[in-house]
């Protein structure tokens, strides 16, 4: 279950390699299937790697369960089966973001693979403004990023659903 | 002086004075004669005066300062207690309570002076005694003293009776033109080391000249066997002002009373003793000239013993360093858990000492987790002991006749429990005082004791506690709450029809019922009853009632006694483990396929004369496992709860283990049976299951 890298060391990293700009927010990229998702990096705790997740029975279908995290006891939440894709097939490079709420509860977030750590200037963010479909009501907007598309998650909406 | 870092300690006892203040103006209300009340009442009067005049709580000083005064005369017996005057000193205790919630929330006592409350004390004291004009000036005097009565009653050293040498040096002085200074020292109430200082005064004086007695004596100062106050005889050449002085520069000194010693007054002293009130009269009676140092240690004693023990064997200690600890043994408990899932996996067989070690240290962190809860561990008596002047309360507002009876009070809770279960039950003791009991006119018609019961019992039984609130009023009224329900569209006529009487009672929970036909002041406002369920059920505990119409009715609470950390037997279902507490399981059985009957179209299987219905765990937790041989026996864990019970079938058991309740977050939404999960040696995550929802 070793981690990746802490956000602290990732973020120092960053600031190592880029000057400091005005207005910017770094996302960490995600794969999902064919598509590339930012998470606000403010959001996030730490990344670990695919452990045994104990299955939670009657509960939602995009809970695969829960895993115990240096003592914690943390809810995994699928994205995929969440965004209304198909079910996750387990890799070698599928990881756990573990997001850290204001309340202070955590909750690991199942992603096909983590790719990088971008810093995107608001300029290249665009809102999204066409009607939400079912995936796109998860999203706060697409960023662009050498030649690439990010969709932005929203993270408070991916969440807020579960207590629906 | 700052006394921000006394803040705590001084609400906390405070608040143990004002209980046990209410408690003991009750008893008095029953036993207006019993001396033993009126002394401990006058007690924890003066304490609080004390501390609150050390705190600098001037008002606060100021209504104890009067309230003690009347039960000083009462005391004496100059004044009767009248149950007007219970009344009076219950406001009093309320507006005490008021200027507590204030400094409690903002370090301040606040401005309400509670002159009327003051004035109507005044007019007891006067109107009984007769002697307005000096107790008018009392207050007065006495908060520019801070604490204590008047000046002469302070002055401890005139009691003190020089012995047969003592006066020879006494008269030996005199005659070298040395001064002998009878001196009084108050030392703070809040001073926690007041032996250290009264060995500083020691040490100041004794440059001056020469201590020729002291009251308690020198040993006893030194082994801190003294209240507040010690008093010396002690001859200088140095003045009086130097002396006051000298004493004055040891801190935490509250006052030094010092002025010359006479010897005029030893002649004077015998018939003006008699004349004094009791306060002084323990020592002063059995005393001889010859023998100072006997009524030297007997006072102390005689007036400290049913105060307080003279040594305190207890320690105030904040919850959160508790919890603290608690957390670090459930975390050394999972780490032992680890070390023998572990030594489990490695089979060769000549780690027979690394088992017994394991084994040891399991011993030792069972026993340390015990204690830990034990020290969480309070009586409930801190909570119930309010309720008694509750009842009383209500019993006048509602104009009925009521009786609380008491039993259990000394059962401990952990101390978050105990901290949430005081409005819980204050809401079902209304309840029963409201609505329960019938008013005194129907009760003596249906044949009943005028006054009604209501009980109260508290005891252990096996891993819960149970709080167990009694009337022997009416009833609930089945037909009533049907109706009430079919009123407010909660059920539907035909509904009610089918209901059993604990579908019934169910109802009661919902929220916003009420069946009181007027909402009075007490309660019927309907916010009563589901926020005591939810709130019990918040604590893992469960509410039961027990009602016979026309006989009365019975709430019951049933509290977990831990709520961190269990013993739980471990199962699998299919290749998943689950957890099941082992204070809900009776026994397991191994059942025949053959055995399990078929009764309307449930499961049930037929042991010792009881029919059990039987739960398919992998059936009900949608547990993948292939299918089994049909004919194999099923492994049953039989639970039970109150007088029922279900078998649960599960694949296989595990053994027993002491499992640490991890919450699951609030992201998840799960089911009932879930209570929680676990995590095991492995590190894997086991969830818990809570048999009582199956029953």
């Amino acid at each position: 279950m070793g981690e990746v890298m802490t956000m602290d060391e990732q973020r120092r990293l960053e600031s190592l390699n880029r000057p400091i700009e005005h207005d910017t927010t770094q996302y960490i990229v995600t794969q999902l299937g064919e598509e590339q998702y930012g998470i606000d990096i403010k959001y996030i705790s730490n990344i670990v790697r695919m452990q045994k997740i104990t299955r939670v029975p009657k509960v939602v279908k995009y809970i695969k369960g829960v895993i115990n995290l240096r003592g914690e006891v943390i809810p995994i939440l699928s994205l995929r089966l969440k965004m209304g894709l198909e079910e996750d097939v387990i890799t070698k490079k599928t990881r756990i973001i573990i997001l850290k709420m204001d309340q202070h509860e955590s909750i690991g977030v199942l992603v096909d693979e983590v790719k990088e750590v971008v810093t995107l200037d608001d300029e290249h963010i665009e809102k999204v403004t066409y009607d939400k479909d079912d995936k796109a009501k998860f999203l706060c907007g697409v960023g662009k990023y050498d030649e690439k598309l990010i969709s932005l998650l929203d993270i408070d909406a991916v969440l807020a659903e579960n207590e629906g | 002086m700052d006394t921000s870092q006394y803040l705590e300690i001084f609400l906390d006892e405070t608040k143990e004075h004002l209980q046990n203040l209410n408690t003991q103006i009750m008893d008095l209300e029953q036993n207006p004669d019993n001396m033993d009340t009126i002394n401990e009442i006058f007690r924890a009067a003066h304490s609080l005066k004390g501390m609150a005049g050390t705190m600098g709580y001037k008002r606060m000083q100021t209504l104890t300062h009067d309230m003690e005064n009347v039960f000083s005369e009462v005391r004496n017996g100059t004044i009767k207690v009248q149950p007007e005057m219970i009344d009076v000193l219950f406001k009093c205790l309320d507006a005490l309570e008021e200027y507590l919630d204030n400094i409690q929330q903002t370090t301040d006592e606040g401005t309400n002076d509670n002159e009327d409350l003051i004035k109507i004390l005044n007019t007891i004291l006067n109107n009984e005694k007769g002697e307005p004009a000096q107790k008018e000036e009392k207050p007065e005097a006495a908060t520019a003293q801070a604490a204590g009565g008047a000046p002469d009653e302070r002055e401890k050293w005139r009691a003190i009776k020089p012995n047969d040498t003592e006066k020879m040096l006494i008269e030996k002085a005199n005659k070298e033109g040395l001064k002998v200074y009878g001196i009084t020292v108050y030392i703070e109430e809040a001073c926690v080391l007041k032996a250290a200082r009264a060995f500083l005064v020691f040490k100041a004086l004794e440059k001056l000249g020469e201590i020729i007695i002291s009251q308690p004596t020198a040993q006893d100062i030194e082994d801190e066997k003294f209240e507040n106050n010690f008093s010396l005889l002690f001859i200088s050449g140095n003045k009086q002002e130097e002396v006051v002085a000298a004493i004055k520069s040891v801190s935490e000194i509250e006052e030094a009373l010092c002025s010359e010693y006479v010897e005029t007054q030893q002649a004077s002293e015998e018939p003006e003793k008699v004349e004094e009130p009791p306060k002084e009269e323990t020592t002063a009676t059995p005393a001889k000239p010859a023998a100072t140092p006997a009524p030297a240690a007997s006072k102390p004693d005689a007036k400290k013993t049913p105060a307080k023990p003279v040594v305190n064997r207890t320690v105030r200690v904040d919850i959160e360093k508790l919890d603290n600890l608690m957390n670090l043994v459930s975390e050394l408990i999972i780490a032992k858990n680890s070390l023998v899932s572990a030594t489990g996996a490695q089979t060769n067989g000549d780690n027979g000492n690394f088992n017994e070690q394991i084994e040891y240290l399991e011993s030792v962190t069972t026993n340390l987790h015990e204690s830990v809860m034990k020290v969480r561990m309070v009586p409930i008596e801190s909570v119930v002991a309010k309720f008694p002047r509750m009842i009383r309360d209500l019993s006048k507002k509602l104009g009925k006749k009521m009786e609380l009876y008491m039993t259990g009070e000394d059962t401990e809770l952990d101390r978050t429990v105990v901290d949430e279960i005081g409005d819980p039950l204050m809401h079902m003791l209304r309840n029963s005082a409201d609505h329960g009991l019938e008013p005194n006119d129907v009760r003596v018609a249906n044949g009943k004791p005028e006054v009604g019961s209501i009980f109260l019992d508290a005891y252990q039984d096996g891993n819960n506690v149970v709080i167990e609130v009694r009337d022997d009023g009416g009833g609930i009224n089945i037909e009533a709450v049907k109706n009430k329900a079919i009123e407010r569209g909660t059920i539907t006529p035909e509904h009610a029809e089918n209901m059993t009487e604990k579908e019934v009672i169910d109802l009661l929970f919902l929220p916003s019922f009420s069946t009181a036909k007027k909402v009075s002041d007490v309660s019927g406002r309907g916010v009563g009853l589901d926020v005591v369920k939810s709130k019990i059920e918040s604590l893992s505990g469960e509410v039961e009632v027990k009602n016979k119409f026309g006989e009365g009715s019975s709430w019951i609470i049933r509290l977990p006694l831990t709520l961190a950390i269990i013993q739980a037997l471990m199962v699998t279902i299919g290749n998943e483990k689950y957890a099941i507490s082992l204070g809900s399981i009776s026994n397991i059985e191994d059942i025949s396929p053959s055995d399990v009957k078929l009764v309307q179209n449930k499961e049930v299987i037929h042991i010792r004369g009881t029919v059990i219905p039987i739960i398919r765990l992998n059936q009900l937790l949608d547990v993948e496992s292939e299918p089994k041989d049909p004919d194999a026996n099923m492994t049953v864990i039989i639970v039970k709860k109150g007088d029922k019970q279900a078998g649960l079938v599960v694949d296989e058991l595990i053994g027993q283990q002491e499992i640490v309740i991890k919450s699951m977050g609030k992201f998840i939404k799960v089911p009932k049976i879930i209570s929680g999960a676990t995590i095991l040696g492995n590190g894997e995550v086991a969830l818990i299951l809570d048999a009582n929802t199956l029953i």
